[in-house]
């Protein structure tokens, strides 16, 4: 049957090439598609995560969704020593965030005002290496402050400046100072550059009462794959009712939502090629068979059972099908490969996209098997099921009608 | 003999059924996708347009120069009423509103976040951009220190309808003022800077607490179908910063030319590859009748009637294929227009960028007329491969040749 199926091939040129290129052309479309939206979505979320985001944050309960002073985190050199316990965790901060007001000469703004561990936070997140201008903090910086570039923009900043803040303490008393910018960064998150600012923690926790408070401990994983695995450690280790450890997929949700809906209207227009692509194929299978319904009529005449035809269709669609996908697939895995490690640059994209998040001019594509094996499934089952008509349309016929068609 | 050729023509098309029938299908499956995908497309670009004109800047905006910049206090048009005078004796503007905005920070008990304060009159703004339908609960009222929150904001402070909230911010003089407010209602406008920092507060409360007079706005935003507004207000108004909405919204544009390109490229490939099914079943459907072709050749019909019976042929199934694809898209239009597209599992990423949780269609005729050419271009050009194999017919040698 099989070497049956390989003459038809040969012999019905017009619909096996058809048939080929159609094959190959949404492959290699497809791979490519979900290759650059994975790829682009994966990007968006490291890189979320890598300036200033944790895998796993622990805070107490109800901080994140009530707030305020009475949920900090109370005891945070207990809950460290717990951590440093733990396999999998590569290093962890806490951090002490507050929003106050900060004042320039005429100028003020609010802020989101963070004290930080600096040594720490230099493998935590980006914001030594997103250094503008200036010094990035050290433990012992004292009142200096470490402004995002929008901040210092809108007060009107510049290095050695002194800017006054008026905040609350972790008592919910009152707290005033005067910091001296010692550095500007800038991370490309237009938000972020917009309304953080960051102190030394040594300094901030004697101005706000804070010490051995936290607003949340910040973790790195050593493998993100293992993040959940590494997560359930620490819940187990915490036994607190009073507080919850998340990891990024809940903390980043809306993020991980908004890449959803990314590819559920990525998808909706593929399917439209798809669907289109499959009718024509499944024409010109159908063409095919109609021209040869004499043929398959003498087949069945000789003996040649239903399940035979079906087969020689099978073996037909299966032969081409493979064809177009080996050839496509390295093809297309190949331009996967190249632009996941060298990434498409689109300049000026992040600064048109900056309220979207995006940080980077870059578009790396994903490249990862099991993703490039089920698109390659997904073409394969269309093609088969387009011989599905076209056997039930030749299984209509009589043996001996259709062996006497014209 | 040309109504004999309209008879053959008519009952050729539909002589080999299943296979019309297959093409037919095709055409109208992915013309109906491909419309209801641009309707659906547009209708969120569309959607967010028209929420961004309406709530935030108009057609054209006026702001006092630097302002855009510095987003200052001082930088403000100090002789607001005068301007909205001359505006609304200019043809073709039908709304103008005058509007201060400031940024500060707006603190619970409990949580505090960047906000911007924007001091409105709901009336004019009501005639202006219909204002009062971004509400999504509660009540759209300013009186008692009442203030309505963008729906973002609200979910950032956890603050619901009755819930009080602090605003601090520079006034004026230079010296930071607080005002206490109590959250009346809640909006969604679509526009992410509003959604997530505004809080809507009457604009006499505004003037009060920042020291400014009522003839002092930081905003002039005109509703206008004068397409050369901008230009003549760009002259008019040379000590002030005007603005038409792309410039103030580049993304705006930019999306409607992701859009259009998207849709462009959408329409070519999907024609192009129906292109190719129409060809493959016209193809075949003239070699069928090879024969017959040389019998009415050899016995003297012109070969400009068989051209003629085959464009007709080629034209009678695309046009069915047209007709029930333009019903099945527009049923998919209408149902997309009136009940939308529910993703409201995804409710939270959608606001965040700025879209609702159920996307509405839009119907264009132009869906209609570009895709009719589209499929009935695609249709004729398909039988050309055909015809010349007919007009290289030796009568006589296909009469002989076995079928």
């Amino acid at each position: 049957m099989f070497s049956l199926a390989l003459k038809n091939i040969l012999f019905y040129k017009g619909r096996s090439i058809t048939t080929f290129i159609l094959t190959f052309i949404s492959t290699v479309f497809l791979v490519l598609y979900v290759s650059m939206t994975d790829g682009s979505h994966d990007s968006m979320l490291k890189n979320s995560l890598k300036i200033y985001g944790g895998a796993i944050e622990i805070y107490h309960k109800d901080y994140r969704d009530i707030g305020g002073n009475e949920y900090l985190i109370q005891d945070v050199k207990s809950i460290e020593s717990k951590l440093s316990k733990i396999d999998g965790i590569k290093l962890f901060s806490s951090r002490y965030e507050t929003y106050g007001l900060l004042s320039f000469k005429d100028n003020s703004t609010a802020s989101m005002v963070v004290g930080i561990n600096p040594t720490k936070e230099i493998e935590l997140s980006q914001l030594k290496s997103a250094l503008q201008s200036g010094e990035y903090l050290k433990e012992s910086s004292q009142n200096c402050i470490y402004l995002g570039s929008g901040v210092a923009s809108k007060l009107k900043v510049k290095l050695g400046d002194e800017v006054s803040f008026i905040g609350g303490a972790s008592d919910n008393s009152f707290s005033a100072d005067i910091f001296v910018a010692c550095g500007i960064f800038k991370t490309g998150l237009f938000e972020f550059d917009s309304s953080a600012t960051f102190i030394s923690r040594v300094y901030f926790d004697e101005l706000m009462l804070s010490k051995n408070k936290a607003s949340y401990i910040t973790i790195k994983v050593e493998d993100l794959d293992e993040v959940d695995e590494v997560n359930n450690e620490i819940i187990k280790v915490l036994d607190s009712e009073n507080l919850e450890s998340l990891t990024w997929k809940t903390l980043m949700k809306t993020m991980v939502e908004a890449m959803e809906v990314d590819s559920i209207f990525g998808y909706i227009s593929l399917s439209l090629f798809l669907i289109v692509i499959f009718f024509v194929i499944m024409i010109y299978g159908f063409i095919n068979v109609s021209s040869r319904i004499k043929e398959f009529g003498v087949l069945r005449c000789i003996g040649l059972s239903k399940r035979a035809v079906f087969s020689l269709l099978l073996y037909e669609i299966f032969i081409l099908s493979s064809l177009a996908i080996i050839l496509a697939t390295p093809i297309a895995g190949y331009i996967c490969y190249y632009y996941s490690i060298n990434p498409i640059v689109i300049e000026g994209i992040a600064q048109m996209y900056q309220d979207y998040g995006l940080v980077s001019d870059e578009l790396p594509f994903s490249f990862d098997i099991f993703t490039i094996f089920w698109n390659i499934c997904l073409i394969f089952i269309l093609n088969l099921l387009s011989v599905v008509y076209p056997f039930f349309y030749i299984n209509s016929f009589k043996p001996i009608e259709a062996s006497r068609h014209v | 003999m040309y109504s004999l050729i309209i008879k053959m023509a008519w009952k050729n098309s539909f002589l080999r059924l299943p296979r019309t029938l297959l093409l037919i299908t095709m055409i109208a499956v992915s013309m109906s996708m491909m419309i209801g995908l641009q309707g659906l497309y547009d209708g969120m670009a569309n959607n967010m347009l028209d929420k961004n004109k309406r709530s935030a800047s108009g057609d054209v905006s006026i702001f006092a120069k630097d302002y855009r910049v510095q987003k200052d206090i001082k930088y403000r048009i100090k002789n607001a009423h005068a301007i909205r005078e001359e505006l609304q004796n200019i043809d073709g503007v039908k709304a103008v509103v005058l509007r201060v905005q400031v940024d500060g920070l707006v603190a619970t008990a409990r949580k505090s976040s960047f906000a911007t304060i924007c001091g409105i009159d709901l009336k004019s703004e009501d005639k202006f951009g219909r204002f009062s339908k971004f509400l999504k609960s509660g009540e759209m009222k300013f009186d008692k220190r009442g203030a309505v929150i963008g729906l973002e904001l609200a979910k950032t402070l956890k603050v619901k309808v009755g819930s009080k909230v602090i605003f601090s911010a520079q006034d004026i003089s230079g010296e930071i003022n607080s005002i206490a407010l109590r959250i009346r209602g809640v909006v969604q406008t679509t526009n992410i800077l509003l959604d997530s920092n505004a809080i809507f507060v009457d604009i006499s409360r505004v003037h009060k607490f920042l020291g400014t007079s009522s003839n002092d706005v930081t905003q002039i935003a005109i509703m206008s179908d004068n397409k050369n507004l901008a230009e003549l207000l760009k002259l008019k108004y040379s000590s002030l910063d005007v603005k038409n909405f792309f410039e103030l919204q580049p993304m705006m544009q930019m999306m409607q030319e992701i859009m259009f390109i998207f849709n462009s490229v959408t329409f070519i490939i999907v024609m192009g590859v129906v292109f190719i099914g129409i060809l493959g079943v016209m193809y075949v459907s003239i070699l069928d009748r090879i024969r017959e072709f040389g019998i009415v050749l050899s016995i003297g019909m012109h070969y400009k009637y068989i051209r003629l019976q085959i464009f007709l042929e080629a034209l009678f199934v695309s046009f069915f294929g047209y007709i029930s694809g333009a019903v099945l898209g527009g049923i998919l239009l209408i149902y997309l227009r009136d009940y939308g597209l529910d993703l409201s599992a995804f409710s939270d990423a959608l606001e965040m960028w700025g879209y609702e949780a159920v996307i509405y269609g839009t119907i264009k005729i132009s869906y209609f007329t570009s895709t009719f050419i589209a499929i009935i271009s695609a249709s004729l050009l398909s039988v050309l491969i055909p015809l010349r194999k007919i007009k290289k017919l030796n009568p006589i040698e296909v009469i002989k040749a076995e079928k």
